[in-house]
């Protein structure tokens, strides 16, 4: 198990390294010079000069990339234009609140979507089995913004359930809470359709195999035949499915975020971009990318450790 | 058995099975029958958006944030009622959808075309397989809406930009899917005979491994393309993609945004339709691949 770990550890270096690259060839790629851009459209010469040399921007390339790794790796991502307070200060205040926003979309969206996709292949060609489809094909069509506006709307102002404005605090307070709910519920929206057609055509493989047709010989309940021999075994793509949809889920974030003024990574990156703050941009791009790669990395761990035929 | 009952099953058996063409057998599921008409439909009124449109979509008039035509005060000079400067959004609509449509088509053709060149790359020669793969695995660590985010926090906002972006970001997947078709088209006997005529490495990949990998790599396309709208909606929503005046639906519903109390119909129409929009193409991918290729269906 652990040589597991440690190999698929291994295996994101090289992916670590191209997203630096990447984050790197940012700087590179914006027409114009990079200096001024750092230093922002109001800076003086004066300022500008002193970030061309900070950032070593008359080396060769090579080098430039080597000092940019050996800054990112002391944790020195610049300075924010707007607000002057470091790039680093200005992502660890906003990535709790969003690992907060995944893990309550995550955790009322998965279940939900478990649920109902075993439904659907339980009851396979009936009318359940239709309406459920046809729920999240609609589901992965809508798009998300129409979603968070509609929660706005009906939730939020016609029936004043909820807030729809900013964070409440940390949620495990009342207010957190009530200020997570309409946000973790849009997001967590666009992820009940594929959970639920994966697991559908999950549960209906694995009740086909010879251990479903052992376990119902023994007169096991249907119940029980589909719970503990069928949806368990199912459920290992199912986690697969989540790491693949990863991307969605910081995308979703990202919009779901600005719509709700939600303080997370999402909305800084967006704000940034929109305010022309490069370095916080530059930094909230880094983190965002990330944060998908761990995900992506302990999906494939808790799949290893979920299906002991893996070895990776 | 009779003898009877022998020669007609020999009478079966020998009978030419009738085949139907793909569209035919397409066509016939209602579902996908709906979701193809109204995709054509919308297709063509994006293409004849300067012929069929009853004003110029930019321009503003007095009428401001006047309701659709179903609602107590709209009337059918507007029929789909104005937004927020007065601009009708029936028009806007149908400029918009273009604008939408031709950020999924142009970002998918090429994304597709070039991830699906490397895939077929990486099967057809072994050499090259670890390289491209790896170069997949570290673009597959950028999603999308990242990958807009970056180009658009380089570049400027701006359709360029997003398109570029969900270009670079349907490579990948493409590549993936199609090097796995490619893989399994590689072990056929008619390759192994292509390579024992002498044929050259270039007539062997365009004759022999890209028509047979063509139909399953375009089926796969085919349900990206609902979800690449979607993100690029999504960008422009955010204010990075289509920049104003230009009329992207995205854009449009970020923009009745502000008025969703007074008159929501600025906002819900263009997300309804690019619901309807990325829910046909979705419906109509989910058929094709049914019929062209169901080993997809996993």
């Amino acid at each position: 198990m652990l040589t597991q770990i440690v190999n698929r550890l291994l295996i994101s270096i090289p992916v670590l390294f191209g997203v630096l690259l990447l984050g790197f060839g940012l700087l590179i790629l914006v027409p114009g010079d990079p200096a001024i851009v750092m230093a922002g459209p109001t800076a003086t010469p004066d300022v500008v000069d002193k970030i061309r040399a900070e950032m070593g921007l008359d080396e060769p390339v090579y080098v430039q990339f080597f000092s940019y790794l050996g800054r990112v790796l002391q944790g020195d991502l610049g300075r924010s234009l707007i607000s002057n307070k470091t790039v680093v200060s200005e992502l660890l205040a906003a990535i709790g609140p969003t690992a907060e926003l995944m893990v309550a979309c995550l955790i009322w969206s998965v279940p939900l979507g478990i649920a109902l996709g075993t439904l659907a292949a339980v009851f396979r060609g009936g009318l359940i089995d239709r309406t459920i489809m046809a729920i999240s094909v609609a589901g992965v069509s809508l798009p998300i913004f129409f979603i968070c506006l509609m929660m706005i709307q009906f939730v939020g102002v016609k029936w004043q359930l909820l807030p729809f404005i900013g964070r409440g605090g940390p949620l495990w307070t009342v207010d957190g809470l009530r200020h997570i709910a309409l946000p973790a519920l849009s997001l967590g929206a666009i992820f009940i359709g594929p959970v639920a057609r994966m697991t559908r055509s999950s549960v209906l493989e694995v009740l086909k195999l010879d251990h479903v047709r052992t376990a119902r010989a023994k007169g096991l309940s249907e119940t029980r035949v589909i719970l503990r021999h069928g949806l368990r075994n199912a459920l290992i793509p199912v986690v697969t499915l989540i790491g693949l949809q990863a991307g969605y889920l910081v995308g979703g974030a990202v919009v779901t975020e600005s719509i709700f003024s939600y303080p997370g990574i999402g909305r800084l990156a967006v704000g940034a971009i929109l305010s022309s703050d490069f370095p916080l941009a530059q930094g909230a791009i880094l983190i965002l990318a990330l944060g998908f790669i761990l995900i992506n990395m302990i999906v494939d761990i808790l799949y290893a450790l979920l299906d002991p035929r893996v070895q990776t | 058995m009779t003898a009877a009952t022998e020669q007609t099953e020999a009478q079966v058996l020998d009978a030419p099975m009738p085949v139907q063409p793909w569209w035919q057998r397409l066509l016939r599921d209602p579902a996908a029958l709906a979701a193809a008409l109204v995709f054509l439909a919308i297709v063509l009124c994006a293409l004849a958006a300067p012929l069929i449109s009853p004003h110029d979509p930019f321009a503003s008039s007095r009428a401001v944030m006047q309701p659709p035509v179903w609602a107590e005060a709209g009337n059918w000079t507007h029929p789909l009622g104005t937004d927020g400067q007065g601009r009708d959004m029936l028009s806007r609509l149908f400029y918009g959808t273009r604008l939408t449509l031709i950020i999924g088509v142009v970002s998918v053709a090429v994304g597709g075309m070039l991830g699906s060149l490397l895939g077929l790359l990486a099967a057809f020669k072994p050499g090259l397989d670890p390289w491209v793969m790896r170069l997949v695995d570290v673009m597959l660590s950028f999603p999308a809406i990242l990958l807009g985010l970056a180009l658009v926090a380089v570049l400027g906002p701006g359709a360029g930009p997003v398109i570029v972006a969900l270009a670079i970001a349907t490579i990948p997947d493409c590549a993936r899917i199609a090097r796995s078709i490619a893989v399994s088209v590689m072990k056929q006997e008619y390759i192994e005979a292509g390579r024992a005529l002498g044929l050259s490495d270039m007539a062997l990949f365009t004759r022999y491994l890209l028509r047979n990998c063509i139909s399953s790599i375009m089926i796969f396309i085919s349900l990206r393309f609902g979800q690449i709208i979607l993100i690029g909606a999504a960008l422009s929503f955010l204010g990075l993609g289509a920049r104003p005046p230009t009329a992207e639906l995205g854009m449009m519903a970020a923009q009745g945004r502000d008025f969703l109390l007074f008159a929501p119909h600025i906002a819900v129409i263009p997300s309804v339709l690019i619901f309807v929009i990325v829910l046909s193409a979705n419906i109509l991918g989910d058929a094709l691949r049914d019929v062209l290729d169901p080993r997809l269906r996993s």
